[in-house]
């Protein structure tokens, strides 16, 4: 009786916990992203803006490492079951993804464009049994471009 | 090319299903397949316990070394007075292989079968039990597990139920441990029909021995009238009256049925 107790104290706690945290993150998410909107970010390998020369160039990357609540791990173990899709993990993912590129571009906020972007993301998980740790990691990389003119007091090494 | 900032109308990279209806969505399939898994393989069990003979039992039990742990045994002379009215049942009862009666203390009112040939008796039942009948009686009960070999069924489902926890929650993931605790051992039960055919056995048993029933139902009565108690206080929200008083039912019945006439019962001393 006293395991079933922990485990519902546990269900509760990261069902609550994991929701506000969910919703405070989603929230500076979408108020970091309107503030940087204006940052072009493609996957392209050459500039759409104007062409302008370049002066220089540099390789940005940023990344998260998000875990994940005990509700949603459950949910997710009970899908492991009957197969389907893991939505209780697609938040979690969402998320990191979104964090790892705005702090790519937080990185280098006075760039004129983000070529090349790529992610990537692994998983952190440690253990195989008992208190197995369910995290993930992503990793947005990619090529910041500033034009010789429209940063002339940029200039680095 | 233009670069046209903007950010999506709305995600539509996430469900927005809401979590707490899958999660009893999940839940209630993973149970009902537990369920019926556990009820299939039980009726398997109860075939392969009537193909598995004593002899292959007795071995396979003399050769594992299960540490059952039920608590303390920390009186002797009673444990061995209690062996003595449990081998006094031999010429009643044929068992296949010799029983051990291990008494522990605990305030638990019971007393159980286990596999390997072995009676756990709490010290709990000699508190509630004011006659050797009442106590023969109970024995007699617990070796018609024996006999019936209901030890093997209960274990058997056990093993059924933990394998199906593993397999449907992952070994992992604690759900298989809150299971395994909530079917404790030591407050299992039989289904009905197992208990009542043990009932019959040990009815015999206890006539056999005796020359007459009394004292059979006596346990029951005691835990009845505690269950009185306990309602009066409120404190039951479920009450086992119906169950006690069926089986007090049944035993005087079938007493009547097999002629089985009840005199007065000795006095307990161990």
């Amino acid at each position: 009786m006293d395991s079933l107790t922990i485990f519902l104290i546990l269900l509760v706690l990261g069902f609550v916990f994991g929701k506000l945290a969910e919703g405070r993150h989603y929230r500076s998410i979408q108020a970091r992203e309107e503030m940087l909107v204006r940052l072009p970010a493609t996957s392209c390998k050459k500039p759409i803006g104007n062409s302008s020369p370049i002066g220089h160039a540099e390789l940005v990357h940023g990344h998260v490492v998000i875990s994940v609540d005990y509700f949603k791990q459950l949910l997710a173990g009970l899908r492991n079951f009957f197969g389907g899709t893991i939505q209780s993990y697609e938040t979690l993912l969402d998320r990191a993804r979104r964090e790892a590129v705005l702090r790519l571009k937080e990185s280098c906020p006075t760039a004129n464009e983000i070529l090349n972007l790529r992610i990537e993301t692994s998983s952190i998980s440690k253990g195989n049994s008992g208190d197995r740790i369910g995290s993930v990691e992503v990793l947005a990389y990619g090529t910041a471009i500033y034009y010789q003119q429209a940063s002339p007091q940029h200039s680095r090494p | 090319m233009n670069y046209q900032p903007s950010l999506p109308e709305h995600n539509d990279n996430v469900s927005h299903q809401h979590p707490v209806r899958e999660f009893f969505v999940l839940i209630t399939g993973v149970l009902v397949f537990v369920l019926i898994g556990y009820w299939a393989l039980g009726l398997f069990v109860d075939v392969a316990v009537d193909y598995l003979s004593s002899e292959q039992e007795a071995t396979f039990f003399s050769k594992v070394d299960i540490n059952w742990d039920f608590g303390e045994e920390s009186m002797p002379e009673e444990q061995a007075k209690l062996q003595g009215l449990v081998d006094a049942f031999k010429p009643c009862l044929s068992l296949p292989y010799p029983i051990t009666v291990s008494l522990v203390n605990s305030e638990v009112v019971n007393a159980m079968a286990i596999p390997g040939g072995k009676m756990v008796v709490f010290s709990g039942l000699l508190d509630a039990l004011s006659s050797t009948n009442g106590l023969m009686f109970i024995l007699a009960h617990e070796l018609g597990h024996f006999k019936n070999r209901d030890h093997l069924r209960l274990m058997g489902r056990g093993i059924v139920l933990s394998i199906l926890a593993m397999l449907a929650f992952g070994g992992d993931s604690g759900f298989s441990d809150i299971l395994a605790s909530t079917i404790n051992l030591r407050t299992a039960k039989y289904s009905q029909t197992r208990e009542s055919q043990a009932d019959h056995t040990a009815l015999q048993a206890l006539q056999c021995h005796f020359g007459h029933v009394g004292g059979a139902t006596e346990l029951f009565k005691t835990l009845q009238s505690q269950d009185e108690e306990a309602d009066f206080e409120m404190l039951h929200y479920f009450s086992t009256h119906p169950e006690l008083q069926q089986r007090i039912e049944d035993l005087n019945q079938l007493a009547q049925e097999l002629g089985f006439p009840v005199q007065e019962t000795k006095d307990l001393v161990l």
